[in-house]
């Protein structure tokens, strides 16, 4: 029971990267590979706010949401727009300011060339402090349930509902769906489609930065964490199918619960490999991901 | 009304638009006729600004609008109804003429009167995705969408092609109120000569990429059409 909900967690944390990852690859058909560093973002965020302002774990949600957003925005602008069209630049692109993103943590945003150390910042890992009520086990027929795995849980199905409730319900949503599915005449019905690029990315990575607060709970932080969620985020996004979110929360699902469980009886390092080969097991049988979208 | 100066367009190194001159006149009709790849479909694109690059001067209600992003064309009063209709997938009938209802500066959400006097057809299927209707739904769906961005020109890229022959005469009778009565003015790419010579005001056969003949419509002889548009 205990790693069921260790696995639904795990499930969530890829759920909200991989949902962002999926926003920004539907609508523009690009490859963020800074996607994960925005997770980085969002966790840097909490142990900066926690340690500076004394901002908890719950306030950081939204604040991380913002500055990731911002920093997606900054990429989509400067980066992605001039490269339109040109999937492998932007991937190099992408995964440059990857690069550059895990440097300047490290070398405390530049300040360190003048000896200046900001605290939380470096190559030295960070831990958060997470609030008392967050670190309870409860017991539910006899087994635990740590609280904090919960409430990952709880805030990715938030996350879930509100990301359906914009992309089906809001007009923002059917402008974004338009896009993605039939841009030029969707620009000749007045709709600024690069504008709904840039509001996608920043939504997208908005997202990643929350995950990264909620990551920050239980991992420690380092600048190089982000990368292996861009790869999970990306496998999840393949196997689940392109472009249809039910696909994204089912492939999250079984992807974290495998990992979850498989790490349990033997190690991490086998969780890995067996999620790898679950990957490529449904791909081989379904290329086209669990769910094919009928859009196509 | 819309007036075309010097205008080259291009996909990526080839050369489609050679130098092209072109006016349209307030509230007419203005055919634009050829075989296939002349360059008609390409011509309405450089129009709307999508996939080509072009060079030269697209005069729209008095003012330079071909650096302008397509959207902001579409904003100045462009409906454009593309070949093919391009419904867009995911959608319902209802949103897709919504889409429209973007470039508009008034209101904003409501669909125009007009696009339900036109096509009354179109409120029994509202709910419904828009690329589950037939060809000939689809087709007054596209127009109706453009409908719904309250163009003063409207593009339509050859707007009867591969439909049954009762709707085609239905959309035909539509374009015709459109302008008479509505007084829209009309660039349409036809390849029906019949229907040409009874809406249009004027026409311009292109070839490759050029204006080769124009004129009233009126002018449109078996000659000129065996001459430029015959196999």
């Amino acid at each position: 029971m205990e790693t069921f909900v260790i696995g639904l967690s795990i499930a969530s944390i890829l759920f909200i990267v991989a949902l962002g990852l999926a926003i920004v690859y539907g609508t523009m058909k690009v490859i963020n590979l800074a996607h994960g560093e925005m997770v980085m973002i969002g966790a840097y965020v909490t142990v900066l706010a926690s340690k500076h302002l004394g901002l908890s774990i719950y306030s950081c949600l939204p604040l991380a949401f913002l500055v990731a957003a911002l920093f997606g925005l900054a990429i989509e602008v400067l980066v992605v727009r001039p490269l339109y069209g040109r999937l492998l630049d932007t991937l190099l692109a992408t995964w440059g300011i990857a690069l550059i993103l895990q440097q300047l943590i490290r070398i405390h945003f530049g300040f360190a060339l003048f000896g200046i150390q900001i605290d939380g910042l470096g190559s030295d890992l960070q831990n958060v402090p997470v609030p008392a009520e967050l670190q309870q086990t409860l017991h539910v027929l006899g087994t635990n349930i740590p609280v904090y795995r919960t409430f990952v849980f709880g805030v990715a199905v938030v996350l879930g509902l509100v990301s359906w409730w914009l992309i089906y319900k809001t007009r923002f949503g059917s402008q974004l769906r338009a896009v993605s599915a039939a841009r030029n005449i969707t620009a000749a019905c007045g709709v600024n489609d690069k504008r709904i690029n840039a509001l996608a990315f920043a939504y997208g990575s908005g997202l990643a930065g929350i995950a990264g607060v909620l990551v920050s709970g239980f991992k420690t932080v380092s600048p190089d964490m982000g990368a292996p969620y861009v790869i999970d985020a990306f496998l999840v996004v393949v196997a689940g199918g392109v472009g249809h979110l039910l696909g994204t929360v089912l492939s999250a699902g079984i992807l974290g619960e495998v990992q979850s469980f498989v790490a349990t009886w033997s190690n991490d390092v086998y969780g890995r490999t067996v999620l790898f080969a679950v990957v490529i097991l449904i791909l081989l049988f379904k290329p086209q991901g669990l769910f094919v979208s009928r859009n196509r | 009304m819309l007036k075309l100066n010097h205008l080259n367009a291009f996909y990526g190194t080839s050369h489609i638009i050679h130098d092209l001159d072109l006016e349209i006149r307030k509230g007419e009709i203005f055919c634009l006729l050829g075989r296939n790849g002349v360059g008609k479909t390409t011509l309405l694109r450089s129009l709307v600004g999508i996939t080509v690059n072009t060079t030269g001067r697209i005069e729209f209600e008095g003012r330079d609008i071909s650096t302008l992003p397509t959207h902001a064309r579409a904003r100045l009063g462009l409906g454009y109804v593309p070949q093919g209709r391009e419904i867009v997938p995911g959608l319902t009938v209802l949103e897709n003429i919504l889409l429209g209802c973007n470039a508009r500066e008034d209101g904003r959400k409501t669909v125009p009167q007009l696009v339900w006097d036109t096509f009354p057809m179109l409120k029994e299927h509202l709910h419904r995705r828009g690329t589950n209707l037939s060809g000939g739904q689809q087709q007054q769906l596209a127009i109706a969408r453009a409908l719904a961005t309250d163009p003063s020109v409207l593009l339509l890229d050859e707007p009867t092609e591969g439909i049954q022959p009762n709707v085609v005469e239905d959309i035909e009778k539509s374009i015709t109120t459109l302008n008479r009565v509505h007084g829209l003015t009309i660039v349409l790419i036809e390849q029906k000569i019949r229907f040409a010579r009874s809406a249009a005001h004027r026409f311009a056969i292109l070839e490759k990429g050029r204006v080769r003949v124009s004129g009233a419509s009126n002018e449109l002889s078996n000659d000129l059409i065996h001459r430029h548009m015959g196999l």
